[in-house]
């Protein structure tokens, strides 16, 4: 089979490549920075500013939803490429045979040798950057086809795309500077018309579910947030934590305290309570903005007697789980928009929302709001 | 040259380092159904996806390029969506999750691609006649 059409050409490769090159290094870095927000390492992260990670994580997942049609297109274009080689493979592959056969030794074989990694270079390249964009939308709708736990696997298959990417960026820079230059004829710019109107509408109604104004056009993303606490999505419900809230609930602070404290809900509920308008921004890339009202979690803190640069872990009622904990470093409990919440939107706490009371900090990833918040423990 | 290799190493200590830690997180990473999924795709793309892409683009050959534009941008609407048209990740203690009619939206949003390209039709009839 031959493949010649008009569009399997360096010239259409060259314009994918680079938007997609664009597209995978922008979610290759907001998609570390992510990691790094949820595993602490030895760099300080800044609370502020308190929307960072809802831009982060949204232009990371909406770069992702652009990736799959131009990646298709990608692929599709250079499709040949995938026949010509094996075809080259097989005829050096059979022409070595005969050598070896007549006892002699391999003409170019340093060549073969040099085909082959090639063609398996390209391995890491198209399976990374499938598996990541497969893996990417499906975890997105709530969908989970496959017997690894997406976040390790997505991870570490970003590093594999990536360095993929890079050996491939520089193997492919001068054919590929010369295709960019302009004059590709009408056949050509009508499909790559046509592969920017995909990607203009998949964004266009999936946007939505984290950029507030065009919510209405998020017409096929999983989450549509809305007004009031009861537009505010959930990601794991109370039923499905196993929520009770026991009739002797306390909040707890203790560990490298000088007097442990605890509060009854009636007792929170009567010290200073404070506002902030905070989103929650989750890692699947929906976000939206509520207004949180509750005690200062510094305040909590401060009443116990800390250190200034103690860190305190936020436990939950919940039993078990990845998330039934969260980390607040110096720079997140000493911020004044850090808070237990008790209110949402002016109304009590829903119990999927983490009644009797939930952290709320910002820049911060959804998964680390942690929800039923039963103890803060200094270490 | 020396920044082509220079890009080789960087690429390659990253391939290093996805690999060795999709490795050493095995437990949570299942390297055997990881490895299924990432060859898995190469296979349904190069001897699935592509082959009926070929065979699609032979058989609408005469088709007017403004009507195969439309058709193109379509099935990569449907296929950017699947998992959530599909929305098999609902949950029933969680009504959040995957909340509208997907199957009804995927309907408007096509027939908006099909009045768009109807009017490019219409519009690039007007002009060749003129």
């Amino acid at each position: 089979m031959r493949l010649t059409g008009p569009l399997h050409n360096a010239k259409v490769a060259a314009r994918l490549g680079t938007v997609l090159g664009v597209c995978f290094a922008t979610a290759f870095l907001t998609g570390l920075f992510s990691h790094v927000l949820q595993h602490p390492g030895p760099f300080p992260i800044p609370a502020r500013p308190a929307g960072l990670y809802r831009v982060t994580e949204g232009v990371h997942v909406l770069t992702g939803v652009a990736a799959a049609p131009l990646l298709l297109a990608k692929l599709w274009t250079v499709y040949p490429k995938f026949w010509a080689g094996l075809r080259e493979l097989r005829e050096r592959f059979t022409a070595g045979l005969t050598d070896l056969r007549a006892r002699r030794r391999p003409a170019g074989l340093r060549d073969t040798v040099a085909l082959s990694a090639g063609r398996l270079a390209v391995i890491p390249l198209t399976g990374g950057a499938i598996f990541q964009v497969v893996t990417g939308l499906t975890n997105i709708a709530y969908w989970y086809p496959w017997p690894f736990f997406f976040t390790t696997a997505h991870y570490w298959t970003a590093y594999i795309v990536t360095g993929a990417l890079v050996i491939h960026v520089a193997e492919q820079w001068r054919t590929a500077r010369p295709a960019l230059a302009p004059g590709i004829g009408p056949t050509r710019r009508g499909f790559l018309t046509a592969v920017g109107a995909a990607t203009g509408v998949l964004v266009a109604v999936t946007a939505g579910e984290t950029v507030t104004p065009v919510r209405n056009l998020a017409l096929l993303a999983p989450r549509r947030p809305g007004r009031g606490q009861a537009g505010v999505p959930v990601n794991r419900s109370a039923a499905a934590a196993g929520i009770e809230v026991p009739a002797a609930y306390r909040l707890r602070v203790h560990g490298a305290v000088r007097r442990e404290r605890a509060w009854t809900l009636e007792e929170l509920r009567a010290l200073p309570q404070h506002t902030a308008v905070l989103p929650i921004a989750c890692v699947e890339g929906w976000s939206v903005s509520a207004r949180w009202t509750g005690v200062r979690v510094r305040d909590l803190l401060r009443a116990a007697g800390v250190e200034a640069d103690a860190t305190v872990r936020v436990d939950s009622l919940e039993r078990g789980g990845r998330y039934r904990a969260s980390e607040l470093a110096p720079a997140y409990w000493t911020d004044p928009a850090t808070l237990l919440a008790l209110r949402c939107d002016g109304e009590v706490l829903r119990v999927d929302h983490g009644y009797p009371c939930r952290l709320i900090a910002p820049n911060r990833p959804g998964v680390l709001q942690t929800k039923w918040v039963s103890d803060l423990v200094v270490t | 040259m020396t920044a082509r290799r220079v890009a080789y190493a960087v690429g390659c200590a990253l391939i290093l380092t996805g690999a060795v830690g999709l490795l050493s997180d095995a437990a949570d990473d299942h390297p055997i159904g990881w490895a299924l999924w990432f060859g898995g795709g190469i296979v349904a793309h190069d001897l699935v996806i592509a082959p009926l892409v070929v065979a699609a683009g032979w058989a609408l050959r005469r088709v007017p390029g403004a009507v195969r534009a439309g058709i193109l941008v379509s099935v990569l609407v449907v296929a950017g969506t699947l998992p959530v048209v599909l929305a098999l990740g609902r949950k029933p203690d969680n009504p959040s999750i995957l909340p509208l009619p997907y199957g009804r939206n995927l309907v408007l949003v096509l027939a908006a691609v099909w009045l768009a390209t109807g009017a490019l039709v219409l519009w690039r009839r007007r002009r060749d006649r003129s």
